[in-house]
């Protein structure tokens, strides 16, 4: 591999790494607090890309129940964006509200907690197709402003060539990931997440308001996991209903990567499988699919953790 | 008399803390042994590395001669060691009389086959561990209520039913894990009279840990102390409650 | 009576074969640990069939032994399966909880991407024409239904065997259970592979009612949707996987007037089951017979 072949991979690398990571982020905060897997994350990541794409075109596809509804006024994309996030940081309280609390309280098996998010995930991303349809949305190329396509430049001979969305979208990345590192270790909020993360029971005797962190953090997981959505579809376009599904899936092997519940860990995860993915040599791409699950299937056999998790000590 | 027991320098630290550090002694056979200590003396340490539920840092532990230590729990068990847990661990969601008969696992081998075309030497087996099972319950005075799930016993009816699980195994060896604990004081009388009755009936060598001491100077032959993970003294009861470090150990802190 | 075969039938025998698969997730469940891979061995166990059935190396072999070829495959497919499992399972079966739950997920997906990729399996447009052991769908209940039967009597004997005990007593605290003699990584790869082994079959079963086979069969999707059968239907009960299996399949079905919107539906069933049902339908029939015999007792003191 050249110089210029390996920076090329590496570019890719970080531009995708960074979208796994802050949709990660969102399975993770949401195990960290209840321990339990949100299986409808993907579908989250769905429905953010619709949000954002439907505020920025004002359409709502030509083939659901809502086919050839409009919307007069157009949002610029990065108003959007934050919108359409919001709009999903919403999905996610209702989420927690409608297939997680009433398990909790009611003191149901952990498994059920997946079959139910299942279930979320199932009327979700059906509820998707039956109103916008099933075909594939594209952002126009305008959303981020007059700006040209693609980079280039030459190592030696060769040459690099950078797609402007993957330079936007990494710079949105870290830069939600800035201020979600802020949010978490400097404000009230965050150190309140924290601690109920760490013990419920004693973050609800100091005082904390478990309740509402619980949903506070299913807020935060929604959000990221549209707001990966979005920058995904602007990259590739918006997949279908199903778009999400192969991004949840691979968001399981980022956060086990990087160590269940541990914040750090899913960046640190979502770098290495995007990386990894783009270092998978061209003939072999047909295999880039199954990178993070060998990935998944190795790490947990060698190091269950994860590579910045805790060691699980087993209580006898 | 023959020694049944036999640890030689056992150690275990977790992550820096020696939870058990280099303890040594024999136990002979028939004897009640009694341990005993403050909280964290490391007491029930010291029986999760005999089991094999914590594996060793050093040392080595002998069983009639035989080198015990590196083996799995379910080895170590087939062996002939029989415990109990200080913080009950029943099959909580399965019957009494299945709880017991879940520890006739290592005195009966019919393989999966077998059991399901339920061969003629399947049903014998079968039924002699039924047998079996229902004759330990009413041992331990819980055959009235065999069919009922475990989780739905008191405090002390758990802690017999886990006595009556250990002895499923036919063990020569039974480690008690705090049997005593939550028990009144007719119920503890009742349980020293109980533990010498099995130790007689099965020829058994009981090994038990025990914060009430009453109890277990009235009950034990002999008896080793154990405080911030070292062995402070081993003797019969009589000598160890003379010794100074024993009381300096259980006063000090205080 | 024929039309009415010819109509339902296929749904009969896919609810049958889906209680199966729901099956194949009880048994790691018995012994207290999620498994999620039966998709994979059910995909191994369809591409063996179907390989056997179509591939020019078997031809000699299949005008041999002619309609032998079917029982063959279903063997076939269960040694594979069971050697499989154990490579995947003795590693595997050392994790815990969602971990065990989350390897088993990367298997599925691991075999999904290399069944889309292979030749021998036909690519991403899988195999065809995999030759029908019957005429029509319905028949396959002649396959399916003893299959049923016979692991529905298998549950009952093991439940009440030494094996069966060992396996509960794993579930319900596993120190405890090595503690009392018994070998658990032994039991848990046992259960795994009787799972894998009932999947596998299913899968060689499938191939040819379904004629065709790829890639799509084997999915993650299938994975969650066993493990609703089994949660649904009952865990703790042999009858939960039948109930939930024949149930939640017949659902899309029995929906289907309700066109686009069925699968939102089917969706909510699982929510509400969820939360309603934690013991599954087993859980609420057995609670219903408890409290209508104390009922019926209660009328019987009084009289």
């Amino acid at each position: 591999m050249g110089t210029a072949q390996f920076i090329q991979n590496f570019l890719n690398g970080i531009s995708i790494g960074s979208v796994y990571a802050i949709f990660a982020l969102g399975y993770t905060l949401v195990f960290s607090i209840l321990g339990i897997i949100n299986f409808a994350h993907g579908a989250v990541f769905t429905l953010g890309a619709y949000f954002t794409y439907t505020l920025t075109v004002g359409q709502f596809g030509i083939n659901g129940l809502l086919a050839g509804l409009t919307i007069d006024n157009h949002l610029p994309f990065y108003l959007a964006i934050i919108i359409g996030s919001t709009l999903a940081g919403l999905v996610g309280v209702l989420l927690e509200r409608l297939a997680f609390k009433p398990l909790r309280s009611r003191g149901g098996d952990q498994l059920l907690a997946l079959v139910s998010s299942l279930g979320v995930a199932l009327v979700l991303v059906n509820a998707i197709q039956y109103l916008v349809g099933a075909e594939i949305y594209t952002f126009p190329a305008e959303v981020y402003g007059t700006m040209k396509p693609a980079i280039m430049f030459k190592v030696g001979e060769q040459p690099v060539v950078i797609r402007t969305v993957q330079v936007i979208i990494f710079a949105v990345c870290m830069f939600v990931l800035a201020i979600l590192g802020f949010l978490i270790s400097r404000t009230r909020i965050g150190k309140a997440l924290q601690a109920v993360a760490e013990n419920q029971a004693t973050a609800s005797l100091l005082g904390i308001n478990v309740d509402r962190i619980i949903l506070f953090t299913f807020f935060l997981s929604g959000f990221l996991g549209g707001m990966a959505g979005t920058l995904v579809g602007t990259s590739f376009g918006i997949a279908g209903p199903y778009f999400g599904v192969t991004y949840g899936l691979k968001g399981l092997a980022v956060i086990v990567l990087g160590g269940l519940g541990s914040i750090p860990g899913a960046v640190l995860g979502g770098m290495v499988i995007g990386l990894a993915e783009a270092f998978v040599p061209a003939d072999y791409s047909a295999y880039k699919e199954a990178v993070a699950f060998a990935f998944l299937f190795i790490i947990l056999l060698l190091r269950p953790q994860g590579l910045l998790g805790r060691p699980m000590i087993q209580k006898v | 008399m023959k020694t049944i027991l036999q640890l030689k320098t056992m150690s275990r630290n977790f992550g820096g803390l020696m939870a058990v550090n280099n303890v040594s002694f024999d136990v002979a056979e028939g004897e009640i042994f009694g341990l005993i200590g403050p909280n964290g003396a490391g007491k029930t340490t010291l029986f999760n590395l005999m089991t094999g539920l914590t594996p060793v840092s050093s040392g080595e532990l002998h069983y009639c001669g035989e080198l015990l230590t590196g083996l799995p729990p379910h080895k170590i068990a087939a062996k002939g060691i029989g415990r109990t847990f200080q913080n009950i661990r029943l099959f909580k969601g399965l019957s009494a009389v299945e709880n017991v008969k879940i520890a006739r696992h290592i005195k009966t081998s019919s393989g999966l086959w077998s059991s399901i075309i339920s061969t003629p030497s399947c049903r014998t087996e079968e039924k002699c561990a039924d047998e079996k099972a229902w004759e330990i319950l009413r041992l331990v005075g819980l055959s009235d209520r065999g069919t009922e799930l475990a989780e739905n016993f008191s405090y002390g009816e758990q802690r017999r039913l886990e006595i009556a699980r250990a002895l499923a195994l036919e063990p020569a060896l039974l480690l008690l894990d705090e049997p005593a604990a939550g028990m009144n004081s007719s119920e503890k009388h009742e349980l020293t009279g109980f533990i010498r009755q099995i130790r007689d009936q099965f020829k058994l060598t009981v090994l038990l840990i025990e914060h009430h001491v009453p109890l277990v100077m009235n009950l034990c032959d002999r008896i080793a102390v154990l405080n911030f993970g070292e062995l402070i003294t081993v003797g019969n009861p009589a000598d160890v409650q003379k010794n100074t470090a024993v009381i300096e150990a259980y006063l000090g802190g205080e | 009576m024929e039309e009415f075969l010819q109509n339902s039938g296929f749904l009969i025998v896919t609810m049958v074969q889906q209680s199966l698969l729901a099956m194949s997730l009880y048994y790691p469940l018995m012994a207290g640990q999620l498994s999620l891979a039966s998709p994979g061995f059910y995909a191994l166990g369809g591409y063996t069939a179907a390989i056997i059935g179509t591939h020019e190396f078997f031809t000699p072999l299949r005008e041999s032994i002619g309609w032998l070829a079917f029982p063959l495959e279903w063997l076939v497919a269960g040694v594979l399966s069971a050697i499989l499992a154990l490579i995947v399972g003795i590693p595997a079966l050392r994790l815990r909880g969602i971990y065990l739950a989350l390897a088993t997920i990367a298997f599925v997906e691991i075999l999904r991407v290399l069944c889309l990729n292979l030749t021998i399996t036909g690519g991403a447009i899988g195999i065809f024409d995999v030759p029908q052991l019957f005429e029509s769908r319905w028949s396959y209940i002649w396959i399916f239904g003893p299959l049923l039967v016979m692991m529905l009597f298998f549950s009952y004997r093991l439940e009440k065997s030494r094996t069966g005990r060992a396996f509960q007593a794993i579930r319900e605290d596993e120190l405890a259970a090595d503690s009392m003699g018994i070998n658990p990584t032994r039991y848990k790869v046992l259960a795994f592979v009787i799972g894998a082994v009932l999947a596998g079959i299913v899968g060689a079963m499938s191939a040819p009612f379904l004629n065709t086979w790829n890639a799509r069969q084997g999915t993650f999707d299938a994975s969650i949707a066993y493990l609703a059968y089994v949660l649904i239907g009952g865990s703790r009960s042999i009858w939960g996987p039948l109930l939930g299996g024949a149930m939640l399949s017949a659902l899309p079905e029995v929906l289907r007037p309700l066109k686009d919107s069925r699968l939102i539906i089917n969706g909510l069933v699982l929510v509400f089951a969820s939360i309603y049902m934690p013991k599954g339908i087993a859980g609420v029939i057995s609670r219903l017979k408890r409290s209508l015999t104390w009922k019926s007792r209660k009328n019987g003191g009084e009289a």
